[in-house]
């Protein structure tokens, strides 16, 4: 599939479209890193979550490198935050930019820490980060797909400028039990490829080899591999030659 | 670009308002028309084909030849045609073709159901249904890896199965030795053999069996469940880097699927 600009018109796609050629998602990310990395910016462990107080040059990284969402403003100009598991980690782990307290001292966790953290939360969260962390790091946008019923939709770049081309589910290259059986039947192939095109999106499945690793530690994840499936239906009657109107005699 | 704020999750949410994928919308136009009363009628041809039923063969040999379909339609061998008992029933509905056994006596659209519905031959009911889909489209089909002539075998330099197996420089000229090989491929349908089940070429009026080249896709009919990912992986590795497609018939819905590979591009 082409790359859906957003806009009212021609020209308004073609300006959305330059914007991004203009700031690529690549440049945004160094910034948020750098300035992330300056200021100490801190998060606190809640729950299923992570949360933090941002303002100014911060919040606007966060909002055009689409990290996390708002949760409400507190002050003036500051906001508290929410990051997801997989956001969190990947600003911790991967950009290095972020640190998390969750401790009664208010000392920072380890990257160790909060993998086992993150993982008695969320049991599939090493396949999950590897796939969002796979995809953040060739520059996709990557953003919770629950309202469609998969696990991640992502971008070419900001939402506010193009439309998401994929529906991601994560699913385990060998058998899925540890991933709630998904896409286990037919039905749930007809159900996902007619519910994301109905909004054109195609399916999108990542196929999570953990090669015989356990994931006790996060350095397991650089010996995990990713296969990229799209699954779609297709349509014999659109797929012809006109000439098949004059050769068929029968 | 500083102090701007694109939007947060607003701008996802108009995805949900985003404009109806078409190809969904003339799908539904489609079932529409299908449950309606538009069963095939019977037909009656001023110029039928006549073809002989060969029941050790599993196909019919063709006795008269009439009309254009013979282009794409049934394997040369020996000078004679001989076509699959999906290609010989299909025929059979248009009212094209007048099949006989070996006493000369008809053989009736029903009989041939039955024969089918037996899983002889090679084929199945749902392997049928897939084929007459495509076929009433135009598409030009072959059973996996049965070569469309001989003279194709010798021309292309890849090892095609005449027999079972893959061989290469066959050279197969008496037709006792022809009948034996085709009877494996046409004889029981094993249901756990996991591989190919049709060459599908795009409609084309310059198809030649002489020269068909290579199929635009291959499809494999899906049979009791969704197939997992290391068994598309199994069937694509027989595909030689053909595209495979996979078909699913439910209640005489066919419908069909691709599980492409695929690498998402690295962005700016």
């Amino acid at each position: 599939m082409a790359p859906r600009w957003k806009g009212k018109d021609a020209k308004s796609k073609k300006d959305a479209e330059a914007e991004a050629l203009k700031e690529p998602m690549s440049k945004i990310i160094s910034q948020l890193q750098s300035s992330f990395v300056q200021s100490n910016t801190c998060g606190f462990l809640s729950d299923n979550c992570v949360h933090l107080a941002v303002q100014g040059e911060q919040l606007d990284l966060l909002d055009k490198a689409c990290f996390g969402r708002p949760v409400r403003i507190v002050e003036k100009d500051m906001y508290w935050f929410q990051l997801t598991l997989e956001e969190a980690f990947y600003l911790c782990y991967f950009l290095k930019c972020l640190e998390i307290n969750g401790r009664a001292d208010d000392s920072p966790l380890s990257n160790e820490e909060l993998w086992r953290y993150f993982k008695s939360k969320k049991e599939a969260f090493p396949c999950f980060y590897k796939v969002y962390s796979h995809l953040r790091i060739k520059n996709w946008v990557v953003r919770s797909g629950a309202q469609y019923g998969v696990d991640f939709i992502v971008y070419r770049h900001h939402p506010a400028l193009v439309h998401s081309e994929y529906g991601v589910l994560v699913l385990s290259h060998d058998n899925d039990a540890d991933l709630n059986g998904r896409l286990s039947v037919w039905s749930d192939v007809h159900c996902s490829t007619r519910l994301l095109g109905s909004v054109a999106k195609t399916l999108l499945v990542l196929y999570i080899n953990k090669n015989g690793q356990n994931d006790e530690s996060p350095l397991c994840l650089a010996n995990y591999t990713i296969e990229e499936r799209t699954i779609s239906r297709w349509s014999p009657e659109q797929c012809r030659e006109r000439s098949v109107l004059t050769f068929l005699d029968l | 670009m500083e102090g701007k704020v694109w939007g947060y999750s607003s701008n996802e949410d108009n995805d949900d308002v985003d404009e109806v994928y078409l190809q969904n919308a003339s799908d539904d136009e489609e079932d529409l028309h299908s449950t309606s009363s538009s069963l095939p009628k019977l037909q009656f041809r001023n110029v039928k084909s006549k073809c002989r039923w060969n029941e050790e063969m599993g196909m019919a040999e063709v006795i008269e030849k009439n009309g254009k379909m013979w282009v794409s339609t049934g394997i040369v061998r020996s000078g004679k045609i001989y076509t699959s008992i999906e290609e010989t029933l299909y025929l059979m509905e248009l009212g094209a073709l007048h099949l006989v056994d070996n006493e000369d006596r008809s053989i009736s659209l029903i009989e041939m159901y039955k024969k089918v519905a037996g899983g002889k031959y090679g084929c199945c009911w749902e392997l049928f249904e897939a084929y007459r889909h495509l076929k009433s489209l135009g598409y030009i089909i072959g059973r996996h890896d049965v070569a469309w002539s001989l003279k194709s075998i010798r021309s292309s330099q890849k090892p095609v199965a005449v027999e079972g197996a893959e061989e290469s420089n066959q050279q197969v000229d008496t037709s006792s030795k022809v009948e034996l090989s085709i009877s494996k491929l046409f004889g029981e349908l094993k249901i756990n053999d996991l591989k190919p089940d049709f060459d599908i070429y795009l409609p084309d009026s310059r198809f030649r069996k002489s020269s068909p080249g290579d199929p635009n896709f291959l499809l494999y009919l899906s049979r009791g469940h969704l197939p997992s990912r290391a068994e598309i992986e199994v069937l694509e590795k027989q595909c030689e880097g053909i595209p495979l497609k996979v078909c699913l018939v439910t209640e005489g819905r066919v419908s069909f699927f691709s599980f492409d590979k695929v690498e998402l591009p690295i962005l700016p």
